[in-house]
């Protein structure tokens, strides 16, 4: 080896000091192209935590956490996006499917960090340069990977529907059932919000396999009146699926009863749970509405001898006798009452407790009482004249039509009131042949009726006249005939944030001449089964009672649940509280063995 | 009642006799929960009579010029008679009707009298029962008429 050979390595020590060739951290002059997909942002406001972007990503590079600022938002899972950029690959699909559109890329691609675990941040949450910048990759306007649009119910038209009172859905057939299924993202947040805590995903996934015994079964475990719920419930779920954000939400109410319509009633019992050994408790249950009858099931199936005392001649409650058939045909409500009488629930029809059987009776022969007994009552307007022979009770009118009773509405009739009964009260008075005008205080927009069924009422022919309240009736020249008086409202906002207040103009009055006047403007308890004493004492309160947990009175045997007992006075929520009831009973008839469950939990 | 104080003590005497009635009500209705509302109902009075003591020492002023918003509820509701087992909705409609009765008693006789420091009171305490008549219109706008 020469000696320049040996000094050589030497020499390079004096480049040490000369200007270098190449540029410190290069990327930070050179800004990402303008749709570059670079570091995510997310809107975490709008954004609802359904976890599509989870789901979709095809590395698993995001996780979805737990965020506290958003834990308990009604609508919302309380979990946010986390990304891992080890394992991103910048595809830009969970853009693309976020339900909500607040996930977006930034055109920002250094971050510099000596640590290699730190490149995963929570998007949005965690402090980051680039959440507010405006470039970078954004889903192109209209674009939609998951269809926004779901698949239409097929329905009779409003003239053919007024001819009879057919059901006017016709149900999905397999084809649309599954289209639809498919738009589910499976986030679950409907899970939550629905009173019953249905599992919905679960049992849309069934559509999607074509299972759809499973599905029934998934749907049995918290609510043994998926027929019904498929075809008339309140649907709290599809107001929170996210799908709905963007688009129209999963119809997840026509998916349920795409499974119902799929399984047999003779398959049922097969399919599904059979009660466990009795357990020699003796239950009685007063209602056999969808409150009583849910509690009875999930007793029944506990091993508990279940009795429901029923003052109608058929089961079924204000779903039997509030719902009309177009919307709810007595087929569909007796599978689900079939099925709950096959395991062994007995219901005595025309048993009216405080009559037929004292309600003291029940609890000294019944180990436990459970009382769901609705709102049966119409409310009054307390305008003058309303005693007149012509002013009618929605209730009534749909009481006699699922009776085959004639209401004898006549030809032109005024309905008042904006909730559901109303609409049923005007629609099934249209399937009579009656010219029907809905007169309703507020705004269209204010009616407490489910949207759908506003809109199915025009479509049918009614006139509804918003802002109209009704101050008089008076006699007409005709016996047969009643005068309404009503004055034209406007509408003052609530300066404490309520809703919009309806004002009387006394100068812009009408009179008008109908057949009958409908009152459908809302309804409340009938309590006269129990003594003055025993209202006292499960310290109900004009009719209604908030009970203890676990649908508990203030009496140790009693439980209540239902519209008299809950804020909602639905279906589903009247049935939740029949199962939660249920559950509550259960601990009340075995309380060491909860007490020893709750030790062993702790 | 020639003088603002005897007005005032008119007014304030009768706040008490609402008070009293709906006391000696709930005293007479048969469950717990009516006779609590009716009790707040009598609180509520108590609160309007304590507002007038206090006008009447200066230490509070009405407002005649208030715009006040009528919903016009009670003007068109059948009278009720008070029993042992009125409801939520008769005991709303007894305050209304009450409170309206009161306003177009001292409006009427604001009408009768001079421009001057007396109208100007019985304008003030036509005021005050038009918001104690608005305060059970909106109670009643919200909890009965739900459906309505």
């Amino acid at each position: 080896m020469s000696l320049k050979d040996l000094l050589s390595p030497f020499f390079v020590w004096q480049r040490a000091f000369e200007k270098p060739y190449t540029t410190l951290r290069p990327t930070l002059d050179r800004p990402g192209a303008p749709a570059y997909r670079g570091f995510h942002i997310n809107i975490t406001e709008t954004c609802v935590g359904c976890g599509s972007c989870q789901t979709i990503c095809q590395n698993n590079a995001i996780d979805m956490v737990a965020v506290e600022a958003y834990a308990g938002r009604a609508g919302d899972s309380g979990l946010r996006p986390r990304f891992d950029y080890g394992r991103c690959c910048w595809c830009g699909l969970c853009v693309d499917i976020c339900t909500a559109a607040s996930l977006r890329m930034s055109n920002e691609y250094a971050w510099i960090s000596d640590d290699p675990d730190s490149f995963h941040f929570t998007a949005g949450v965690d402090d980051k340069p680039w959440q507010d910048n405006e470039l970078g990759y954004r889903r192109a306007e209209g674009y939609h990977l998951n269809p926004p649009k779901r698949i239409e119910m097929p329905m009779l038209s409003a003239q053919e529907s007024l001819k009879s009172f057919a059901e006017v859905t016709l149900g999905y057939n397999e084809e649309q059932a599954k289209k639809e299924a498919d738009r589910c993202v499976e986030c679950g947040i409907c899970v939550a919000t629905c009173p019953a805590h249905m599992d919905v995903p679960d049992y849309i996934h069934s559509i999607r396999d074509g299972d759809y015994e499973k599905g029934l079964q998934l749907m049995y475990r918290t609510n043994p009146f998926p027929a019904t719920c498929g075809r008339i419930c309140t649907r709290r779920c599809e107001s929170v699926c996210p799908v709905g954000i963007l688009g129209e939400p999963v119809a997840i109410r026509w998916l349920k009863r795409f499974i119902v319509d799929q399984v047999d009633k003779k398959d049922y019992q097969r399919i599904l749970e059979k009660p466990i050994a009795s357990t020699g408790f003796k239950v009685a249950i007063i209602g056999a509405g969808p409150g009583g009858l849910s509690a009875a099931y999930y007793l029944r199936q506990q091993g508990h001898a279940v009795t429901v005392y029923e003052a109608q001649a058929t089961g079924g409650g204000m779903l039997r006798y509030g719902v009309p058939s177009y919307r709810l045909p007595d087929a569909e409500l007796d599978k689900d009452i079939d099925h709950i009488t096959s395991i062994g629930v007995e219901i005595k029809y025309n048993s009216r407790i405080g009559k037929d059987v004292m309600f003291e009776s029940l609890l000294e022969n019944y180990d436990a009482v459970f009382m769901s007994t609705g709102l049966s009552v119409p409310s009054s307007m307390r305008i003058n004249g309303e005693n007149h022979a012509r002013v009618l009770s929605g209730l009534q009118i749909l009481a006699d039509v699922a009776s085959d009773r004639d209401p004898g509405i006549g030809k032109k009739v005024a309905v008042i009131g904006g909730g559901n009964v109303a609409m049923d009260a005007a629609r099934v008075s249209r399937r009579l042949g009656a010219e029907v005008t809905i007169l309703y205080r507020r705004r269209i927009s204010d009616m407490p009726a489910d949207e759908e069924e506003i809109h199915e009422c025009q479509q049918e022919g009614c006139t509804i006249v918003p802002q109209a309240i009704p101050v008089e009736i008076i006699d007409a020249d005709n016996k047969q005939k009643v005068c309404i008086k009503w004055g034209e409202a406007k509408m003052v906002d609530d300066p404490k944030g309520g809703r919009a207040r309806p004002v009387l103009q006394e100068d812009k009055m009408h009179t008008e001449t109908y057949d009958c006047i409908i009152s459908a403007i809302g309804q409340s308890s009938n309590l006269d089964y129990l003594s003055k004493e025993l209202q006292e004492q499960l310290a109900f309160e004009w009719g209604k009672l908030t009970p203890a947990e676990y649908q508990h009175t203030s009496m140790k045997k009693v439980f209540v649940g239902g519209d008299f007992a809950n804020r909602t006075a639905d279906a589903i929520s009247a049935i939740e509280d029949g199962h939660h009831a249920a559950r509550g009973i259960n601990r009340f008839l075995n309380p060491d063995f909860y007490t020893a469950l709750e030790k062993q939990e702790n | 009642m020639n003088t603002v104080d005897e007005i005032l003590d008119y007014a304030i005497e009768q706040e008490q006799l609402a008070a009293d009635f709906y006391e000696d009500v709930a005293q007479r209705v048969e469950t717990a929960g009516m006779k609590k509302i009716l009790l707040d109902f009598a609180e509520e009075e108590k609160r309007h009579k304590k507002i007038l003591l206090a006008v009447k020492t200066g230490e509070h002023e009405l407002t005649p010029e208030q715009e006040i918003l009528d919903l016009k509820i009670s003007d068109y509701l059948v009278e009720v008679k008070t029993s042992e087992n009125i409801s939520y909705q008769d005991a709303l409609i007894i305050a209304m009707q009450r409170e309206r009765a009161a306003y177009n008693l001292y409006n009427d006789m604001a009408q009768k009298v001079p421009d001057g420091k007396l109208k100007h009171i019985l304008l003030g305490l036509a005021k005050e029962e038009a918001k104690h008549k608005l305060f059970f219109e909106a109670e009643y706008d919200e909890r009965v008429l739900t459906d309505n």
